[in-house]
C-alpha cells in the first residue's frame, strides 16, 4: 500500500505541469464554455441565465443554418473523396517498385506548409485571370485533339487485343504493353493528322468562370444539395491537400499485408480491381476508422480558408461552424455574443463527436 | 504479380514455346511499370506543380499576367548579369542596387521601325511612382524623380531588317537609342530609379540593357520599376519588397522581419515545452500505476477531439485577465497581444503541453522493455534525477519526431494566435501577419508580394522536412499502425 501511493506521488509530479495546462486551458474552458451558452454574456454584462434560449436562437439565425448546411456538405464530400483518393494512390504506391520513396516525399508537399500558404497559392490560382481558368480554356482549345487521341487510343487497342486472342494469348482488355502500344501509335496518328490539318485547335475565347466573388450555386437545385461555388473551391484545395497525409496513413497499413496474398489472389485469376476490394481494402480496415474520423474532424472544424479567404468571397458562401463561432465571439463593431458563440461551439463538438462515434459503429457493421 | 497466373493459363492454351510465353508475360511486366510510374510522375506534378508554379510566378513583375506563362524574364542570366552592373553602376551594390549622388547608368533601348512609319526620339522620364499600396504607402520615401538627370536621348544603331507580324512581312529597321540617367550633386541615397520611356505610335519594343517590367499603352510605354535594380533587386524583387515595403508605422521596422522572429520564438518555446513536460507526462502515463490514469488517459484522447472553438473563448478571457491576474505579479496586466499568451493559454494542438505528444512519448515508453532502463537505474537516486539521466536520453527517436511535429504545428499555427494577436502589426506571427498581407495587397491585385511572402514562410518548414524526413512520415503513420 505504501508502494501504491508512493508511486501515485510520483506519478502525479510527471504529470504535474501537463494537468495544470489540461486543467486550466481545457477542461475548465470546456466548463465555462457550457456555462455561457447558458446565459447572455456579452463580455460587458453581469451573465444572466437564459436556459435553453440561445441553442433555440441558434436555429432561427439564417447565418447558423447557413453555417450547418456548408459544413455537412463540406464535411460529407471532402472526407469521401479524400479517404478513396488517398486509399488508390496508396494502393498504386505499395507497388514494389524501385524510386517509390521518392515519390512518397514529393506527395506530401503539400500537407507540410501551412494552411494560409496553401490558401494563399489557391486564392491566386482561383483569380478570374488565374491558373484554373487558363487551363480550361487550353482544355476547350484542345478537346478536339484530346477527343481523337482518345478515339485512336480506344480503337487501336480493341483491334491490338483482339488480335492477341486469335493468336492465342490472353490479353486483358486493358492489357499493359498493349496500351502503351495503343498509345503511342495513337500520339503519332493524332500528330499526323493534325500536321495534316485535318483537325485544329478550337478557337475559344479565354475562360471566365467565377470561382471567389459569386453567391452561385452548383447544383441549383435541389436547396439541400447546392453548393456555392466558392465553397467547392474550398473544397478541392482542401482535397488537395490532406490525401497525401491519408495515404501515408494507409501506406503504413498496407505494408503489413503479405504479397503473397496478391500472387495467391492472382493465381485463382482475380482481377486488379477484385484484389483491391477483397485484398487491400479489408487490410486497412482498422485504420479506415482513423482516417474518416480525421477526416470528419478536420472538415466540420474547418476554418482557416474561410478566415483567409475574408472579403475575396461572400461570406455566406463560405461560413462554417466554426467561423459563425469566431464571428459572433469578435463580430467585429457589435458587441459579442458569447452566450451564442458557446452555445453553437458546444454544438459543434457534439455534433462532431456523434458523427465520429456513429461512423465507427457504421464501419465495423459493414466489415462484419 | 500477375505472371504466374498468366504464364499458368497461357500454357493450358497456347501452342507457343514457353520462350515466348515468358517473353510476352516480360512485356507486360515492363510496360505495368511504365504505366505505373507515369501515373506517379503525373500525380508528382498535380501535388507538388502547384507549389513550384507559385514559386516561379513569385518571380514575375506581374504573377496574376495572362496567360500564366513560365517565359520569365527574370529567370534570363543576360538580364541577371545587366541588373548586377546597373546596380553597380547605380548604387555601387551590385546584388541590391540602388541609386546615390555620382551615379552615372547608361542605358539602351532597341525599336523596330515599320517602313511607313516616322519615329521619333523616345521620350525617357522618371517619374514620381510609390512602391505600391498598403503598409509601405504611409512611409516617408525620397523620390528618385526629384534628383535624377536624364540626358538627352541620341540615336545609337540603326540596322535595316524585316520581321513577320501576324505571319506578315514587314520590312522597316531596327534603330537604338541611348540615353544616361545620372545623380548629380549632393543627396540622400535612393532605393529605385522607376524610369517610363514612351515611343512614337507604331514601333515596336524588341529589347532594351534590361527587359522592361512591363509594356504599357499598347506597346508604348516601356515602363521599368528600377533601372538600377541589382541581382537580388531584379530577380528577387518580390522577395526584396516583402522586406522593404512592409514595415510597421510606429517603428519603421520590417514586419516580415517581425513576423519571422515571432513565429520561430513561438515554435522554440512550444518545443521546449513540450520536450521537457510532454515526455514527462507520457513516461507516466505509460509506467506508473495510480488512480485515475484510466481517466487521465480518456482525457488526453478527449481534449484532441474538442473543436478549438469551444475551448478559445475561456482562454482568450484568462490570457485577457494576465491568468486570473497572475501575471501582475510581473507588473503586466494582460497577455493579449503578446507572444506570452500564444504560448501559454492554447489549447488542443495549440497548447503548451499537447496532448497528442503526451500520447506518442506513452506509446513510446511502452514499447520500450522495462527491463532496459531498470538495468540502468542509478541507486540513491529519486525517480526524477533517473528519470533525467536515464530515460530521457534514452528516447532520443520520439524526442526527434515531436520535436518536428510541434515546430510543424507552432510555424503553422493559425486559429490561437489569430485570436490573441490583433494589434500591432508586428506582435503578429507569420500566418496571422500573412493573411493582413492578403488584406492589404489583395484587393489591388498586388500578387507578387503575397506570393512571395507565402513560399518565404513555407521554405523553413519545407527545408526541414528534407533533412528530418523520417520523423515526419513515422509521427503520421504513428497513429495509424498503433491502433
Amino acid at each position: 500500500m505504501k508502494v501504491k501511493s508512493r508511486e501515485t506521488i510520483a506519478a502525479l509530479m510527471f504529470l504535474a505541469p501537463f494537468l495544470i495546462i489540461l486543467g486550466i486551458f481545457f477542461v475548465y474552458a470546456c466548463v465555462r464554455a457550457v456555462i455561457f451558452s447558458f446565459t447572455d454574456y456579452n463580455l460587458f454584462n453581469t451573465p444572466r441565465w437564459v436556459g435553453l434560449a440561445n441553442y433555440t436562437a441558434l436555429f432561427r439565425e439564417a447565418n447558423f443554418l447557413r453555417a450547418l448546411r456548408n459544413s455537412i456538405l463540406y464535411s460529407i464530400i471532402v472526407t469521401t473523396i479524400q479517404t478513396i483518393g488517398a486509399l488508390i494512390i496508396a494502393s498504386i504506391l505499395n507497388a514494389k517498385l524501385k524510386g517509390l520513396n521518392l515519390f512518397r516525399s514529393a506527395y506530401y508537399m503539400p500537407s507540410i506548409a501551412s494552411s494560409v500558404v496553401i490558401t494563399l497559392i489557391f486564392l491566386w490560382m482561383y483569380q478570374r485571370r488565374g491558373l484554373f481558368n487558363y487551363l480550361a480554356t487550353q482544355l476547350l482549345r484542345y478537346a478536339p485533339i484530346i477527343l481523337i487521341f482518345l478515339g485512336f487510343t480506344l480503337v487501336i487497342q480493341t483491334v491490338l487485343v483482339l488480335y492477341e486472342r486469335l493468336r492465342g494469348f490472353p490479353a486483358k482488355w486493358f492489357d499493359p504493353a498493349l496500351l502503351v502500344t495503343s498509345i503511342l501509335l495513337s500520339a503519332a496518328g493524332t500528330f499526323v493528322v493534325s500536321i495534316l490539318g485535318l483537325v485544329s485547335l478550337r478557337e475559344v475565347p479565354p475562360v471566365d468562370f467565377i470561382w471567389l466573388q459569386t453567391k452561385q450555386q452548383i447544383p441549383s437545385r435541389p436547396e439541400f444539395l447546392a453548393m456555392p461555388i466558392p465553397l467547392i473551391a474550398i473544397m478541392i484545395q482542401n482535397i488537395f491537400t490532406t490525401i497525401p497525409t491519408f495515404m501515408l496513413i494507409f501506406l503504413a497499413a498496407l505494408k503489413d499485408v503479405p504479397i503473397s496474398y496478391y500472387e495467391a489472389a492472382s493465381l485463382d485469376g482475380a482481377t486488379a480491381i477484385q484484389k483491391f476490394f477483397h485484398i487491400t481494402v479489408p487490410a486497412v480496415q482498422p485504420v479506415l476508422f482513423l482516417v474518416v474520423a480525421l477526416g470528419m474532424i478536420g472538415t466540420l472544424q474547418m476554418f482557416d480558408q474561410v478566415a483567409i479567404f475574408g472579403n475575396a468571397v461572400p461570406l455566406e458562401s463560405v461560413i462554417t461552424l466554426a467561423y459563425f463561432v469566431y464571428n459572433r465571439m469578435f463580430p467585429g463593431a457589435q458587441l459579442p455574443e458569447v452566450g451564442l458563440a458557446s452555445a453553437a461551439a458546444i454544438f459543434l463538438a457534439l455534433f462532431t463527436l456523434t458523427l465520429v462515434v456513429l461512423q465507427r459503429t457504421i464501419i465495423k457493421s459493414e466489415v462484419k | 504479380m500477375d505472371d504466374a497466373a498468366a504464364l499458368q493459363s497461357i500454357q493450358a492454351t497456347t501452342r507457343y514455346t514457353s520462350e515466348e510465353m515468358r517473353a510476352w508475360v516480360a512485356r507486360r511486366r515492363w510496360a505495368l511499370a511504365g504505366i505505373i510510374y507515369t501515373i506517379m510522375i503525373a500525380a508528382a506534378i498535380v501535388f507538388v506543380g502547384p507549389l513550384l508554379f507559385s514559386a516561379l510566378s513569385s518571380l514575375k513583375t506581374n504573377p496574376l499576367e495572362y496567360p500564366p506563362g513560365l517565359n520569365i524574364p527574370q529567370l534570363y542570366p543576360s538580364n541577371w548579369i545587366a541588373a548586377a552592373r546597373l546596380g553597380r553602376l547605380g548604387g555601387g551594390n551590385p546584388l541590391l542596387g540602388g541609386f546615390k549622388p555620382g551615379a552615372r547608368i547608361p542605358f539602351r533601348i532597341t525599336y523596330f521601325v515599320p517602313e511607313d512609319v516616322s519615329a521619333e526620339l523616345p521620350e525617357v522620364i522618371v517619374p514620381r511612382r510609390r512602391p505600391g499600396a498598403g503598409l509601405g504607402a504611409v512611409m516617408k520615401i525620397d523620390y528618385a524623380a526629384d534628383y535624377a538627370h536624364v540626358s538627352p536621348v541620341m540615336e545609337a544603331e540603326r540596322a535595316p531588317s524585316a520581321i513577320s507580324i501576324d505571319g506578315e512581312r514587314v520590312r522597316g529597321e531596327y534603330i537604338t537609342y541611348s540615353f544616361t540617367v545620372s545623380y548629380p550633386g549632393e543627396g540622400p541615397p535612393i532605393d529605385r530609379v522607376p524610369v517610363d520611356i514612351t515611343s512614337s505610335p507604331g514601333v515596336i519594343y524588341v529589347s532594351s540593357t534590361l527587359t522592361a517590367s512591363r509594356i504599357e499603352r499598347l506597346g508604348r510605354v516601356a515602363s521599368y520599376d528600377n533601372l538600377a535594380p541589382g541581382f537580388f533587386g531584379y530577380v528577387f524583387r518580390n522577395y526584396v519588397r516583402v522586406f522593404k515595403e512592409a514595415r510597421s508605422v510606429s517603428t519603421g521596422k520590417s514586419l516580415f522581419f517581425s513576423w519571422t522572429l515571432n513565429s520561430g520564438l513561438y515554435a522554440i518555446a512550444r518545443i521546449i515545452t513540450n520536450l521537457l513536460f510532454a515526455t514527462m507526462a507520457g513516461y507516466a502515463l505509460a509506467r506508473f500505476n495510480f488512480r485515475g490514469k484510466t481517466f487521465i488517459f480518456m482525457l488526453v484522447l478527449f481534449s484532441q477531439m474538442v473543436p478549438g472553438q469551444v475551448t478559445f473563448i475561456s482562454n482568450y478571457l484568462v490570457i485577457r485577465d494576465g491568468i486570473f491576474g497572475l501575471t501582475r505579479l510581473f507588473g503586466v496586466r494582460s497577455l493579449l497581444n503578446s507572444l506570452w499568451g500564444v504560448i501559454i493559454g492554447g489549447a488542443g494542438s495549440s497548447a503548451m503541453i499537447e496532448a497528442s505528444k503526451v500520447f506518442i512519448m506513452k506509446q513510446f515508453f511502452e514499447s520500450i522493455p522495462r527491463e532496459v532502463e531498470e538495468a540502468a537505474m542509478i541507486d540513491g537516486t529519486t525517480q526524477l534525477q533517473r528519470y533525467w539521466r536515464v530515460v530521457f536520453p534514452m528516447a532520443r527517436p520520439a524526442l526527434g519526431a515531436v520535436t518536428i511535429l510541434t515546430f510543424q504545428g507552432a510555424w503553422n499555427d493559425f486559429f490561437w494566435p489569430l485570436v490573441v494577436l490583433t494589434s500591432p502589426e508586428d506582435i503578429k506571427t507569420l500566418p496571422i501577419g500573412l493573411l493582413s498581407f492578403r488584406q492589404t495587397y489583395g484587393a489591388a491585385g498586388d500578387w507578387g508580394l503575397i506570393l512571395s511572402g507565402a513560399i518565404l514562410s513555407a521554405i523553413p518548414v519545407i527545408i526541414i522536412f528534407f533533412v528530418f524526413q523520417k520523423y515526419f512520415l513515422e509521427g503520421v503513420s504513428f497513429g495509424g499502425s498503433k491502433k
